[in-house]
């Protein structure tokens, strides 16, 4: 008896772990099917080594690949490169590139490839290449499956960022000699990874087809991805349905449709797959415009907005409360905390707070209760940022502020906050991208204030200590001091409010249960799908 | 037969210092929106460093005064050069061509069905004028015209596609299978189905009412009481003398959509997925692609001069004493 329910025990324990890990290859996988999978809105290239736009990215992901691959936890995997290993001085990196991988066009893979494209096409190119591959200096070739990046300065940022969706590697044979930016493979890629471009029905699909060359030994398990371009969300809600499509990430599928289809026995929904981006929202002060150029009266808005009711009541639940300039997802990195941090979450009587913080300032109410007007602009990007401004005009209004809404389109809007800074505070959304100082200190740090050129310093604030802790935090190697530098720098930014953080966005992925394998690691749809397989 | 020549002719030279006011004012208004393409890309990047912004902004040459853009635009278009558009990487014509099949496909289909139903349901209408056949068609036309049509296609979406599973929700064709020969003709015609039907109900109300009211002002002419005192019968009257008559209204108000024909429709375009002209002139807006958008207002305009001088044609066959002057 008491043998047997030891083994019984120890059998539910193995389940449990199965159940709880399904390890990739626990499962048997079969070859064959194709996948249909959603991206809204088409884009407009497919050149991912010119734009990070994220249905470029989405597409050609499974196209190109890049020297390393993240996986769960943001653990650098191999992929082009089989190993590498790091100078002491943190100066030089030096890369085992894998044997015998080719391109989609039959021409073999080498160490010319890794050279030409860091240094000719990305740092010249990609809108961010220039800011993350600065530091190299040159791409040293000894052999043909070795590559030895020079940098400049250390530069810890540098590993994560070489993953296929942020820095994909492009064929010399193919760019040598021509301007990246009107290179051919712009419409048509030519890459490593396991699927291979065949065409593209502008309006309708990106048709992908098996590389059956793939380096990877029986992967990809899919013979083909049909990516689809529908405009209507009520459409694509449908099309997932009725099972014509089985994939759709970044909220092609609209929240409000999300819970219905979770209950649905042949759909699963996943916020996972999105650490990579850590996407967050925001509010931001132009804080060279009285009276937002105080910052009490930025703290007393930051104090009197509810974040886990916008959550719940604008955005169906999907978010999680934002505590400062980095992302959550960094606990596992150690470059999140709270510690000493302004709490803005947890406050009793948020109105009467912040109404006594704004009488401190001297911003008395007039006899007609209001203490000053202003106009809140609103990101152009759909509903949920329309409901977002009603409730923050609502609150304002209760602190004696008369809000004005703006709505405009995209290159209006962008041009107002980064071109013209024509603006008192608008809402946003920015990448925190997986280092800060990719995605991070582009808001923050002084330099960072560059009319015409968007998602950078909009709100035009900056203090010499933070800029002194982004410049110490960008070339320090050891975690444990990098970590204590940015929670000094947290501490101080949320002190100063010139960004009120309200919550980290939560996209939605969701597949037909037929999917496998549907999200592998940190990068999610921007993943190279190599290990995705349809059951049946 | 000269006469129709000439009056070709005079139209085709009238229709260049037309067209060319069109480019001007076109590429003045859409200069008057604020932020550029080079704004809209790098918006959708989520990040970009100035230098890349000013590269962008040369390439596309926005670094250049206006009224310079303007005139290399112009410079081109006469050389029947649409130029190219940078957002897709790809000569403005290829972009604008790829699409012009599947408009054409929609909107002829559209137009036969809400025509051709349409006359006939005026005519039945009309002829059988206060009975419960005409009050039956009138209200029908009267609620298809009064839905909106992004809510008729949705229904249709639901009760045929995820419902009965007769017809697949969205696009042009099945993109797991990849048909070729006459199983992708078919396979259009069955995707098809639902945007034809949505966008010709519409239609359809129009040309029943607008046939209904004609044939009624006709059926009360002095010409009709003449072929009656002849003795012709009330189906050689309706069909020989009132119907050629009535048809001229629903000649000319056809010839207004066809018109708007290439422009498509947006809101069909976008609910069924479909690859229009609509939607790509509706997206180039947004992202400021104006040499694309320009492409496209440039060759809808052609189409309308092209249209209206042919319905002028065809009011001179249908109606002899209507001259080509």
């Amino acid at each position: 008896m008491g043998r047997h329910s030891r083994i019984l025990a120890a059998l539910g324990l193995s389940l449990g772990l199965v159940a709880a890990h399904p390890a990739p290859g626990a499962l048997a996988q079969t070859r064959g099917g194709t996948l249909v999978m959603v991206t809204v809105p088409e884009p407009p290239t497919l050149a991912s080594y010119l734009s990070t736009s994220g249905p470029i990215g989405q597409v050609v992901a499974k196209v190109y690949e890049g020297l390393i691959d993240v996986g769960p936890g943001f653990e650098i995997k191999p992929s082009l490169a089989e190993s590498w290993s790091m100078s002491d001085d943190g100066l030089s990196i030096t890369f085992k590139l894998r044997q015998g991988v080719t391109w989609h066009d039959g021409k073999p893979f080498t160490s010319a490839d890794v050279q030409y494209g860091i240094m000719n096409v990305l740092r010249e190119v990609h809108p961010r290449g220039g800011a993350t591959l600065k530091v190299v200096e040159s791409v040293e070739t000894p052999d043909d499956h070795t590559a030895v990046l020079k940098l400049s300065e250390p530069a810890p940022y540098l590993m994560v960022s070489l993953n296929g969706y942020e820095s994909p590697i492009t064929a010399k044979h193919l760019f040598e000699g021509t301007d990246p930016r009107n290179n051919p493979t712009a419409n048509a890629p030519i890459g490593t990874g396991p699927f291979k471009f065949v065409e593209w029905q502008k309006g309708q699909y990106v048709r992908l087809d098996r590389n059956d060359d793939y380096w990877q030994e029986g992967k990809p398990y899919l013979d083909r991805v049909v990516v689809r371009f529908i405009a209507d969300a009520s459409t694509r809600t449908a099309a997932i349905e009725s099972g014509e499509v089985h994939y759709g990430a970044f909220g092609s599928i609209p929240n409000i449709d999300v819970p219905r289809l979770a209950d649905m026995p042949e759909i699963e929904v996943t916020t996972k797959g999105y650490e990579y981006v850590a996407p967050m929202m925001q509010l931001q002060f132009n804080t060279t415009k009285a009276p937002f150029d105080n910052a009490l009266v930025r703290k007393a808005i930051a104090t009197a907005v509810d974040r886990q009711f916008v959550i719940d009541n604008v955005w169906f639940g999907f978010g999680k409360p934002a505590t400062g300039p980095i992302h959550s997802a960094f606990e596992p990195t150690g470059l999140y905390t709270t510690e000493g941090v302004t709490d803005f979450i947890n406050v009793d009587d948020r109105i009467a707070k912040a109404n006594a913080m704004l009488d401190e300032a001297g911003l008395a109410r007039g006899a007609d209760g209001i203490r000053f007007s202003m106009i809140h602009d609103l990101t152009p990007y759909g509903e949920e940022w329309r409901r977002f401004g009603e409730y923050v005009k609502q609150v304002l209004a209760e602190l004696g502020i008369a809000a004005e809404l703006r709505y405009e389109d995209v290159p209006t809007w962008l041009k107002r906050v980064y071109t013209d800074y024509d603006y008192e505070m608008s809402s946003n959304w920015l990448y925190g991208l997986p280092d800060p100082v990719l995605g991070v200190h582009r808001q923050y740090h002084s330099n960072q204030i560059r009319p015409g050129t968007v998602f950078v310093n909009g709100t035009k604030w900056s203090s010499p200590e933070t800029d002194a802790l982004m410049d110490a935090a960008r070339i320090e190697n050891d975690p444990a001091k990098r970590a204590e530098i940015y929670h000094e720098f947290q501490r101080k930014v949320v002190d100063a409010t010139p960004i009120i953080f309200m919550h980290e966005l939560e996209f939605t992925t969701v597949h037909n249960t037929k999917v496998k394998n549907a999200v592998m690691g940190p990068l999610g749809v921007y993943h190279s799908f190599a290990d995705v397989w349809l059951e049946e | 037969m000269t006469g129709r020549l000439a009056l070709i002719l005079r139209r085709v030279v009238q229709a260049i210092p037309i067209l060319l006011a069109i480019v001007i004012i076109n590429f003045l208004l859409l200069k008057l929106a604020p932020g550029d393409a080079a704004d809209v890309l790098a918006g959708e990047a989520g990040s970009a460093t100035p230098e890349y912004m000013a590269e962008l902004r040369a390439k596309f040459g926005l670094d250049q005064p206006v009224p310079l853009q303007l005139a290399q635009y112009v410079g081109r278009v006469l050389m029947l050069d649409f130029g190219y558009s940078f957002r897709h990487e790809m000569p403005v014509i290829d972009l604008i061509l790829a699409r012009l099949g599947p408009t054409l496909i929609l909107m002829v289909t559209t137009i036969v069905i809400a025509v051709g139903s349409g006359v006939l349901l005026g005519l039945l209408a009309a002829t059988g004028l206060n009975t419960w056949r005409d009050n039956l068609i009138s209200i029908l036309a009267l609620v298809s015209y009064a839905t909106p049509l992004f809510w008729v296609g949705l229904m249709l979406i639901v009760v045929f596609s995820i419902n009965l599973g007769w017809f697949p929700t969205s696009g042009m064709e099945e993109v797991a299978a990849f048909h070729t020969g006459w199983d992708r003709v078919w396979d259009i015609a069955h995707h098809l189905v639902l945007p034809a039907v949505t966008l010709s109900l519409f239609y359809l109300a129009l040309y029943t009412r607008l046939m209904r009211a004609s044939m009624l002002e006709q059926a009360g002419m002095d010409y009709v009481v003449t072929a009656r005192a002849k003795g012709l019968s009330e189906r050689r009257i309706t069909f020989r003398h009132v119907l050629r008559n009535a048809l001229l209204p629903v000649v000319t108000m056809a010839g207004v959509q066809v018109s708007s024909l290439i422009g498509g429709s947006v809101i069909v375009e976008t609910v069924f997925g479909w690859p229009g002209l609509g939607q790509l002139a509706f997206e180039s807006l947004f992202a400021r692609d104006l040499n694309l958008l320009m492409g496209i207002f440039l060759l809808s305009a052609m189409l309308v001069l092209v249209v209206n001088l042919a319905v002028d044609i065809l009011y001179t066959f249908l109606d002899p004493r209507i001259e080509a002057r």
